[in-house]
């Protein structure tokens, strides 16, 4: 009931601010309307003001909103102000396109995803994690490009653009669900192996139980608190969208919302919205139906029994080969000029003058990856503590975190900077901000699942019973119980952080050209990608060897010292 | 199941022997290809909907929906065409021009063609009409060319909204519209011009530049418009076509205030921008490097045009300048980093600010930078350049991003709006240019050119400087 009224709550401040979004931002609705309409007409102050009285909008924010309120209870949800037409049938048609190719990029992010999860089972130890940290990090839009350019024009087995069939959707489904399998399948593939070294599943294994039999306990095991993650993940195929819809030409509902938010046309904007908010809270609810059934009466009778948390075994190889490679890259740049324009070099091809090549302006692109690297680093670090520290914070609040979560979650990261650009202005750290302000509801809802665990577990109870104070029990068993798998997922979103705040750019948040800052070169490079493929591609291989060093090194962190494993071994048995 | 799911774009061709085109448009429509909007273009570039008056290559005005006019004072006089039906079966009549002038002069806001003009239509008889303006208005026949003044069938007027579907006259009907997928039109067989070569056009809306391009080199488009720059290369060349457009890439100058106040800081920055290697470089020579405000567009302007009084540059002496643009044409953030290295060679210390034009636009109208890099276009419906230079330079001007206050400048504007249609008003535009030049507010750097490509075995595509043709009744594909 209480975390029925959280979601309430929230969706309604969401929906009133999206509501205010043209009296927040100062930005003239009449303005953006009109241009929305008429690109180059003048702003003559008679056609603002035609547009104003047209519109109502002399109204006010309140009473816009008001009357807003009222429609929607009679399920009407306005008529969108650009375009005249009812709001209904156009938020309906986008999200049935949305939902179709969520659907398509799910099947495929399920199939990456078993693929990463597979060795894990057989081997019954854990991977690196590299490859899937490498996946994880390739920008959707280079994805979907590099895709358009092999699979449409080079081979020419599939349409480049448009949905009006089911060959449409392959392209799309492929450069959505690849990242998002890679990111599913390292959750999984990171939660099996101390689960596949319990007592139970060796009985089981002793006791004759068939290897699959046992794979299928393990991952029904650790699958109640990543169950949360796969709504989140597939909430975000709809309204993160937005890159791929518009390469691929999708008329779906992350584009309109997008739309809608450049020309600030509310009723469209509040329809979208209002769509996608429904959409993560019914995917919240179902993850959550899900989790709960998985777990059964155990977690109301505190018959439970978390894994233990414990390093990875990854081989010191691969960290230290990732290292060596990217410092020598970044070394290696720092030591030439990323500014200096020279056209005569524009996209050069890789040579002794240019060992990546050169961008579009002649710049060299090996100079730029060096010189970007600590901003981009930086930043993007920054801004993963800081949704990992809210994650730890709220994920004790497991009622009222995953509501707040589900419906920041569905919220298109474009409209949140949208936000803070119209409440703080255009500026660096307005970025960061929107980035942060996206990025803590994945891990918040992580660490909430298992936070609501520990509390039901058997071995707490005999913690308490025996007079642990509250205290001990939260920072000797608790956090490190959920401060170690939701750290390594935050490591995991690095190098979706560090794209994430390019993306704002153009909303004048974050860094401004000629900054060498990675995700702006991704962007600048996007045209390019066939003409310059090494200059395009090289800061995209820059980011993917990130993001394995990152993850390979994170599956170093958690409890080292022997006798805390040793005794949490010790309480392990089946929940199952 | 999943049928349900998909516009249905791929619509079965009419078996007549005679081939679809297959068109891929930037811009998906954004009202519902309502003609009072932006979406009008799309309308004429299809050949669906028709004016009263059309613009021949001079910018002149020629007959159309209208066979001949005349002026008297502030009237004009409309004869209409004969045998001229709309879509749905119905007959052109002066009644049904007069709906649709009036909806497009009542409209809110107003067409862009009629910013600043009172007009009003009347039906004297079922084949003229009179079109009366608060002011006298040499230009009229020349804005009712403007495809935002397409002439509808009554029923398009019967909702909320203006509907186009079946409700224009041209060689091509709009028979399906599929949100901002795609679009379907038909061949009209009882055209009063003839019979459209082609079957019927198949429209794509396909706003990455990337994809587009790739439309056409995978074969799914016959027709691509506004192929981007640096997907060009990677055409052959024999399927694109370059179309000067009036569009200018400018470099206005904050006179109100900040370093560029100083006539002297103008002129160095006017003498250090080397536009030729913006061209080379940015554009792939796909540009042509302008000699004043108005482009190879208007062939008549370099004609007309004499040598501009300068003011001496000034030594920048580390002066901080703040340059603004924006990402929505791909060129001009490349285009401001190279002015930035060009302006610093001199002396000057700038700093970049570049956004979404949607995010920018109001900070540059109240002047918030010390210099903006805008592509401005010239000429706009009308084919008159003198509304651009009047609201760009002119003190009261609606657009005057420089913030020029300039009395000499005011007057030779004020001149060349009130001379009448012809020789003298290009002369006195010219003068007009010649003057805003003179005061170094605005640096012309290029003009641009719209690539298109047409597929092999396409012919009879229109290519259209002012983007308002594209498929006509000739167009059709092998």
């Amino acid at each position: 009931m209480r975390a029925g009224l959280t979601r309430a709550a929230a969706l309604a401040a969401v929906l009133t601010v999206v509501g205010l979004l043209p009296w927040l931002s100062g930005k003239d609705p009449a303005l953006s309307l009109l241009r929305a309409k008429s690109a180059e007409q003048e702003p003559t102050p008679e056609a603002l003001a035609a547009i104003r009285a047209d519109l109502g909008l002399d109204a006010g924010p309140l009473g816009l909103l008001g009357r807003w309120a009222a429609g929607l209870l009679r399920g009407d949800l306005g008529a969108s102000w650009v375009s005249g037409t009812e709001v209904l049938p156009s938020v309906a048609a986008g999200l049935q396109v949305s939902l179709a190719l969520m659907g398509a990029a799910l099947v495929v992010a399920l199939l990456v995803a078993t693929a990463l999860v597979v060795p894990v089972l057989i081997r019954g130890r854990g991977t690196s994690g590299a490859f899937a940290a490498m996946l994880t990090s390739v920008p959707e839009f280079l994805f979907s490009t590099v895709l358009l350019i092999l699979a449409g024009v080079g081979l020419g087995w599939l349409p480049t653009s448009g949905w009006a069939g089911p060959a449409h959707v392959v392209l799309p489904a492929l450069a959505l669900g690849l990242p998002a399998g890679g990111l599913l399948g390292r959750l999984v593939a990171e939660a099996l192996p101390p689960v596949l070294d319990e007592r139970w599943a060796h009985l089981w294994r002793g006791a004759g139980v068939s290897h699959p039999r046992v794979a299928l306990g393990a991952l029904r095991r650790v699958a109640p608190p990543l169950a949360g993650q796969f709504g989140m993940v597939a909430v975000g195929l709809s309204g993160g969208a937005v890159a791929v819809e518009t390469i691929f030409a999708i008329p779906g509902l992350g584009r309109t919302t997008l739309g809608a938010v450049k020309s600030q046309d509310v009723p469209l904007l509040q329809g979208s919205v209002l769509a996608l908010l429904a959409l993560g809270l019914l995917a919240g609810a179902v993850a959550s139906v899900l989790r709960r059934r998985l777990l059964g009466p155990a977690l109301r009778e505190a018959g439970l029994t978390l894994p233990a948390p414990r390093p990875l075994k990854v081989p010191a190889a691969i960290p230290v080969a990732l290292g060596v490679v990217l410092a020598g890259l970044i070394g290696c740049g720092l030591l030439r000029d990323p500014y200096t324009i020279d056209t005569a070099a524009r996209l050069a091809a890789p040579s002794g003058a240019h060992p990546l090549g050169a961008d579009a302006l002649g710049r060299d692109v090996l100079a730029r990856l060096g010189h970007g690297a600590a901003a981009t680093v930086g930043t993007a670090a920054v801004v993963c503590l800081l949704g990992y520290v809210i994650a730890l914070a709220l994920g004790f609040l497991p009622n009222l975190a995953t509501g707040l979560a589900d419906i920041a979650n569905a919220l298109p990261p474009v409209l949140v900077g949208v936000l803070v650009a119209a409440v703080l202005g255009a500026g660096a750290g307005g970025a960061a901000l929107a980035v942060a302000l996206v990025s803590w509801p994945s891990l918040t809802a992580h660490a909430a699942a298992l936070v609501e665990e520990i509390r039901a577990s058997r071995f707490l109870l005999a913690q308490k019973a025996i007079g642990a104070s509250p205290a001990w029990i939260l920072t000797r068993h608790v956090l490190p119980s959920v401060a170690v798998p939701v750290a390594r997922h935050a490591v995991l979103r690095l190098p979706g952080i560090a794209l994430a705040l390019a993306a704002l750019g153009f909303l004048g948040l974050g860094a401004q050209p000629p900054s060498p800052e990675w995700g702006l070169l991704l962007d600048e490079a996007a045209d390019y990608v066939e003409r310059a493929p090494v200059a395009a591609l090289a800061p995209a291989v820059a980011l993917a060897l990130l993001a394995a060093l990152t993850v390979t090194l994170s599956a170093y962190t958690g409890p080292r010292r022997a006798g805390h494993v040793r005794l949490r071994k010790k309480t392990s048995s089946g929940a199952l | 199941m999943l049928t349900g799911c998909f516009a249905a774009g791929d619509s079965a061709a009419t078996r007549s022997g005679d081939s679809r085109l297959r068109v891929a448009m930037m811009q998906p429509p954004r009202s519902g290809l309502s003609p009072l909007t932006d979406d009008a273009f799309k309308l004429s570039r299809w050949s669906t909907a028709e004016t009263l008056v059309r613009l021949d290559q001079d910018g002149d005005a020629a007959p159309a929906l209208a066979t001949g006019w005349k002026q008297s004072g502030k009237t004009w006089t409309f004869t209409l065409r004969e045998g001229v039906t709309f879509h749905d079966g119905t007959g052109l009549t002066a009644q049904s021009v007069v709906t649709s002038l009036t909806a497009a002069a009542s409209a809110s806001p107003k067409p862009r063609i009629l910013d600043g003009v009172e007009l009003s239509a009347e039906a004297v008889d079922p084949r003229t009409v009179t079109v009366t303006t608060a002011t006298v208005d040499h230009l009229v026949p020349q804005r009712l060319s403007s495809p935002q003044l397409s002439i509808l069938a009554a029923k398009a007027y019967a909702g909320r909204t203006v509907n186009p579907v079946g409700a224009g006259t041209g060689p091509f009907e709009l028979v399906k519209v599929n949100g901002t997928a795609s679009a379907t039109l038909e061949r009209y067989e009882g055209y009063w011009g003839g019979k459209a070569k082609a079957a019927g056009i198949d429209v794509k809306f396909v706003p990455d530049g990337t994809a587009r391009a790739a439309a056409l080199r995978s074969g799914e488009a016959d027709i691509v418009e506004a192929v981007p720059v640096s997907q060009a290369g990677l055409l052959d060349e024999k399927l694109i076509t370059e179309v000067p457009m009036p569009r200018t890439n400018t470099l206005y100058l904050n006179t109100a205030s900040g370093p560029f106040k100083d006539a002297g800081l103008r002129a160095a920055a006017r003498q250090a921008i080397d536009a030729g290697k913006i061209v080379q470089s940015v554009y792939e020579g796909r540009a042509d490097v302008a000699q004043g405000l108005l482009g190879p567009a208007l062939p008549w302007a370099a004609k007309l045009r004499q040598g501009v009084a300068r003011t001496p540059a000034a030594e920048p002496g580390g002066a901080e300048i703040t340059i603004g643009t924006y990402t929505d044409r791909a060129e001009l953030p490349e285009v401001a980093q190279i002015l930035q290295q060009q302006l610093q060679a001199v002396g000057f210390k700038v700093k970049l600010d570049v956004r979404e034009y949607a995010n920018i636009e109001a900070d540059a109208l109240a002047g918030r930078f010390d210099a903006f890099i805008l592509s401005r276009a010239t000429v706009l419906d009308s084919g008159d350049a003198a509304a651009y230079l009047f609201s760009d330079f002119a003190s009261k001007g609606s657009f005057n991003i420089s913030r020029l206050a300039d009395a000499g400048v005011d007057q030779a504007l004020t001149a060349a709006s009130e001379t009448a249609v012809g020789e003298g008003r290009r002369k006195a535009v010219i003068d007009a240019e010649a003057a805003a030049l003179a005061t170094d507010a605005a640096v012309p750097m290029l003009h641009e050119r719209v690539i298109q490509g047409d597929a092999q075995g396409v012919s009879g595509v229109a290519h259209d400087p002012r983007e308002r043709e594209l498929v006509t009744i000739d167009t059709y594909v092998k």
